[in-house]
């Protein structure tokens, strides 16, 4: 903590770096980012309200925020993971805290997913949504979806310095993720005996947080609340205990 | 006062006769483990009991063959590799430009580098900002300023770091050979730089095959061979042992 104060203007420029060195290569930048996850909605609610008809009220706005929500875990997620070793000439040649390369990847992601709820807002309007108060509830959910993110990238990353096919098994395990996690269908799909081992899941609480206060209008539980910010603390300790472990050999095993 | 206290530093690497850098490798490894076969690797002993102190204002030079632990020896007292026992002491703000470069990113320009150079040595971008026309003066790079690091050759990009490096007021310089690819009229500046340095009775580690330059600059020279101290004194006597030695065998 004190290294982050020390340190706040290296984090601000590494975050623009990353940042810019994900925009840069197209002139469209940040539109193309967007792009995805419209394609997926256009893409699904074709599949989900023509083809098998789930019957789900104005399914766009049903799936899009969880989309976006799911999207800002595993893009993150998924980047940071290979924060230290695509930033080897660096970590050979000076000091600084690494895992600061860390955060900066997971603030640049934090900026992108951001913009992008932002400019989700008009789209929600356009499909004939009504935005409420609630919606001043979503920085604090995303903020705690941005806990759980540096956790899980506090213990990837390093992984992934000693062992290079990490990144394939994240892969695997987020594309099974996001079939675990109430996306394209409603929590009330899931059968009475798994609902506990369902909910115990943080990113199933982010995800239907996101759907209540844009698409239910309704509050999240406090047990939502609870449980993503429970394994938030708990993600966040055992990073930084796997990052302190792992960290001093960087330099030899990059 | 001490600037660098190394007291009985040993650096370990461990060379495996079979590199495995997936999960895949070493479940496979870890199979043939059970059928009896051995994972072996090779124990390399970088440093071995090396033991040495800098004072205040002092410039000391490194002297050995390749392979006996000198860029090891920069880098542990950089922070960027940790030592296996012993460890090192300093004080103040270290500067090391290690094989080309200092820690450059290859995809951002030149502006953007030493604007992340400059925040890792804990300067503010006003404070680099405001430098960036000595930076890019000294390193005669005005002309790249917005030009991909990738772009530069490695003498532009070893230029770059070199006046990046002096621009961040540090006390302790680490050099690890990186003015070898400067061209002399380049050269000729980094001595009067460290001719300044030395009169601002800042420190300077240098580790170069040059030994005139190591004769010039370093009041104290340190010998490695094969990871062990054979001498550190009076540069005169160390560099003409290292020489006899060099010849002798």
């Amino acid at each position: 903590m004190k290294e982050l104060f020390q340190y706040t203007e290296l984090v601000k420029n590494l975050t623009i770096k990353e940042f810019k060195l994900r925009y840069r290569n197209s002139v469209l930048g940040f539109f193309w980012s967007l792009l995805n996850p419209l394609a997926m909605m256009v893409i699904l609610t074709l599949v989900f309200s023509t083809l098998l008809r789930a019957g789900i009220r104005n399914f766009p706005v049903f799936l899009l925020p969880a989309l976006l929500a799911w999207r800002f875990f595993s893009t993150s997620t998924s980047m940071s993971l290979s924060s230290i070793i695509g930033n080897s000439p660096l970590v050979t040649k000076i000091y600084f805290p690494r895992w600061l390369l860390v955060l900066s990847s997971d603030l640049a992601n934090l900026i992108g997913s951001s913009l992008e709820f932002i400019a989700l807002f008009p789209l929600l309007v356009f499909l004939g949504m009504k935005i409420t108060y609630l919606a001043l509830l979503l920085p604090v959910i995303l903020i705690l979806e941005f806990m759980l993110i540096i956790g899980v990238s506090l213990i990837l990353a390093p992984l992934n310095v000693y062992y290079r096919d990490f990144n394939q098994i994240w892969d695997i395990t987020l594309q099974i993720g996001f079939f675990l996690c109430p996306i394209i269908y409603g929590i009330s799909l899931i059968p009475e005996g798994y609902t506990l081992a369902y909910s115990l899941n943080p990113m199933t609480r982010v995800v239907e947080s996101i759907r209540k206060i844009l698409y239910y209008n309704t509050l999240p539980t406090v047990a939502d609340f609870a449980v993503i910010l429970a394994s938030g603390l708990l993600l966040l300790l055992v990073g930084f205990l796997v990052f302190r472990k792992l960290e001093p050999r960087f330099a030899e095993e990059i | 006062m001490h600037v660098i206290q190394v007291e009985d530093l040993w650096k370990r690497f461990k060379i495996p006769h079979e590199r495995r850098t997936t999960i895949l490798e070493n479940i496979a490894g870890a199979l043939q483990i059970l059928e009896g076969k051995r994972f072996t690797y090779e124990e390399f002993w970088a440093l071995k009991a090396v033991n040495f102190t800098i004072d205040y204002g002092e410039s000391i030079g490194v002297v050995g063959e390749n392979g006996s632990g000198k860029s090891t020896l920069l880098k542990i007292i950089a922070n960027i590799l940790r030592p296996n026992r012993g460890r090192v002491k300093t004080t103040g703000k270290i500067a090391p430009i290690l094989e080309l470069g200092v820690g450059f990113h290859p995809e951002l320009t030149v502006k953007e580098n030493a604007l992340i150079y400059g925040s890792i040595m804990g300067l503010k971008n006003s404070e680099v900002k405001s430098r960036m026309n000595s930076i890019l003066e000294f390193s005669s790079l005005e002309r790249f300023r917005d030009a991909k690091l990738k772009n530069l050759s490695s003498g532009m990009q070893m230029r770059l770091g070199f006046s990046v490096a002096i621009e961040t007021d540090p006390d302790i310089f680490v050099i690890d050979e990186a003015l070898a690819v400067g061209d002399m009229e380049f050269q000729q500046k980094c001595l009067n730089e460290f001719k300044k340095f030395k009169a601002e009775k800042k420190t300077i580690i240098l580790v170069s095959h040059a030994l005139n330059l190591v004769k010039e600059f370093c009041e104290k020279t340190l010998f490695l061979s094969r990871g062990e101290m054979i001498n550190f004194g009076e540069t005169e006597t160390v560099v003409d042992e290292y020489v006899r030695r060099v010849r002798g065998s």
